[in-house]
């Protein structure tokens, strides 16, 4: 019997909940007609993360619970994933596309024998077929893609497309699952270490000030850092900006970068090449300064000024309070 | 020591339209290595020189990606096979890995496994761990770097959503790299001369121990259902205008 579900994977980053894994909740729901909507946790027993989850509404909480799940490779994770996926049989299976969701997913597409279509930025239900929106040459053409015959329909699903909302939900249950952790014995994870994430706060951030290659002078960098101090904000840059030492990938936006949506962003001495400006439609109000009135970054832009970057941060940094 | 690469010939651009007539991809002709398959061909030929190793490229699809291969033996690898054949085309991420692996399983003893992470056309990323789920080895996706030890084991070193994570695998394993990982090296004319004498060996469905009903299309579960240009999600730009001071005056008085 199939179970009408949809599935939403619970990424943890170490103890903390991967957003996109609570925007997918959302999206979830909205979408879901008459369908519940499981929350899937795999979590060690120093951890409680359903109090969050509920936040977001789910009907259900399906927990399996071992300690190993603290640094497990994604052979385990995917393993026990199967396991309760053949015993409930949902009708879809949704992941962040992160790392972690990219790495995990396909691998146990393949044990499933289904369908997974990669970085969604949007999804909906044609009766029980999920269609799954998704991007390829860099952004440039659209698919809708179905998995017609084969269930669970997969999809990984792009960070900070939709946004998380709360609606606690006090009749979620939560349902403890059976299952067996088989240890990958040719694997062993030797250590991970946190990284003070200037990706979270990037992808988190209300105010990015983002400096592309006609604004790479140390002084224009400096001023950068400044203003965004002064305004609570964060620096961001183009690919070509990682190559300068003082900046790392981790701070790139774009297609091979991160998803902003800031409340407020402002490009500064960037082209906007589409491999840039699909990293930034989540933003919410967006400012742009470059000396060539023909740049397509102001097609993208809400405010823009023609001129040079340096004297506009000036400018901002002498008026903003 | 065995190392294939599976590599993908992928448009030289992205910059792809849709006819408004037909509602068919308008791409350009000419095919390259995709940019992420080069950092591992890069990263097999640095472990093949550490370990008098053997470096194997192989690729699924049609003829015109034997031009690919050529380059990819041009920059130094030893011997390319091309899975290419009617059956094996309109294949998705899963009925692609699927013959990769058996592929892989036929050339026999191969100890690593090297994928870009993703390639820059369909952007998935999925062939890699679906082909290390095939044939049963561990996986280190996105690596930044790798390094071989004595005891046949392979150290990676990953780079998750918040955290850097190192790994120790047992050989044969499978490996996604990154671009971060190193720099390719461009071909020198007397590799490029050598690399036609080097073997190219093409493999149809029927040289390969395949089930019919998971090659093709017929063995891939997804359908694109409809093709077409993203939603002109343009805005109304406001331009600042006069001095900076002036402009930014501006700006600040409508946030
Ligand atoms: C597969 C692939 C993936 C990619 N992924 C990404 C990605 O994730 N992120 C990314 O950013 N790029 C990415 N790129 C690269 C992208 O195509 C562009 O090359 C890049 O975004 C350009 O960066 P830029 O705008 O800083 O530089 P440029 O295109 O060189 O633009 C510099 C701009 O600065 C302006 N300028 C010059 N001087 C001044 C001044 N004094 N004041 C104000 N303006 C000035 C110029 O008029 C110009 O418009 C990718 C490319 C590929 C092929
Ligand atoms: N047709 C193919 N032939 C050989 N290798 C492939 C093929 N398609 C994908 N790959 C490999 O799998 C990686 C990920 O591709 P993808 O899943 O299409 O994003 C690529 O970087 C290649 O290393």
């Amino acid at each position: 019997m199939t179970n009408e579900s949809i599935w939403v994977y619970i990424q943890l980053n170490q103890d903390k909940i991967e957003p996109t894994s609570l925007q997918l909740l959302t999206k979830a729901k909205q979408i879901a007609e008459d369908k519940p909507v499981w929350a899937i946790l795999l979590e060690p027993t120093t951890l409680t993360a359903e109090a969050t989850i509920q936040q977001y509404g789910p009907d259900n909480i399906l927990r399996l619970r071992d300690d190993r799940f603290a640094a497990a490779t994604d052979e385990e994770l995917a393993d026990a994933l199967e396991q309760v996926v053949t015993q409930y049989n949902p009708n879809s299976f949704l992941f962040p596309a992160t790392t972690a969701g990219r790495s995990l997913a396909p691998r146990l597409q393949a044990k499933l024998q289904t369908g997974l279509t990669a970085d969604c930025l949007d999804l909906a239900f044609d009766g029980d077929t999920l269609v799954q929106v998704k991007p390829t040459y860099g952004d440039n053409i659209m698919c809708d893609i179905i998995c017609p015959d084969r269930r669970p329909q997969m999809a990984t699903v792009r960070p900070n497309i939709f946004k998380a909302v709360r609606v606690p939900n006090s009749q979620t249950e939560v349902v403890s699952a059976t299952f067996t952790f088989h240890p990958e014995t040719t694997m062993t994870i030797l250590n991970t270490t946190r990284l003070i994430s200037q990706t979270a706060s990037l992808s988190d951030a209300q105010t990015v000030i983002a400096l592309g290659r006609g604004a790479n002078q140390p002084k224009t960098i400096e001023l950068a850092r400044q203003l965004a101090a002064k305004m609570g904000g964060v620096v961001g840059v183009t690919r070509p900006l990682t190559d300068d030492p003082q900046f790392t990938h981790d701070q790139q936006i774009g297609q091979s970068g991160q998803t902003v949506a800031p409340d407020l962003l402002i490009n500064l001495g960037i082209s906007g090449a589409v491999q840039y400006t699909v990293g930034i439609q989540n933003a919410n109000r967006i400012v742009s300064v470059n000396t060539d009135a023909t740049a397509p970054i102001f097609a993208d832009s809400d405010y823009g000024y023609v001129g040079d970057a340096t004297e506009f941060l000036e400018g901002l940094l002498a008026q903003v309070k | 020591m065995k190392i294939v690469v599976c590599i993908k010939q992928v448009p030289s651009t992205n910059d792809v339209k849709i006819d408004p007539q037909t509602h068919n991809l308008v791409r350009s002709a000419d095919g390259v290595i995709n940019p992420f398959d080069k950092n591992a061909i890069e990263a097999a030929l640095k472990l093949r020189d550490q370990t008098n190793g053997e470096v194997i490229l192989l690729s699924m699809g049609p003829e015109s990606y034997r031009e690919s291969l050529l380059e990819g033996l041009a920059m130094g690898a030893d011997s390319a096979y091309l899975l290419s054949s009617r059956a094996l085309g309109g294949a998705d991420t899963l009925a692609t890995g699927y013959p990769l692996s058996q592929a892989i399983q036929k050339i026999g003893d191969v100890e690593l496994v090297l994928f870009g992470r993703q390639s820059v056309d369909a952007d998935t990323g999925q062939v890699g761990p679906i082909v290390a789920e095939y044939l049963n080895v561990p996986q280190v996706t996105f690596a930044e770097a790798i390094d071989l030890t004595e005891d046949h084991h392979l150290i990676g070193k990953r780079r998750l959503d918040a955290a850097e994570q190192e790994v120790e695998v047992e050989l044969p394993a499978a490996v996604t790299v990154r671009s971060e990982m190193n720099q390719p090296r461009y071909a020198t004319p007397r590799q490029i001369q050598k690399s036609f004498e080097k073997p190219l060996t093409v493999w149809t469905e029927q040289d390969l121990d395949l089930d019919p009903e998971r090659i093709g299309l017929a063995g891939s579960p997804t359908q694109v259902t409809q093709v077409y240009a993203p939603a002109a999600a343009k805005k109304r730009v406001t331009m600042l205008t006069g001095t900076p001071e002036h402009a930014v005056q501006e700006l600040l008085q409508s946030l």
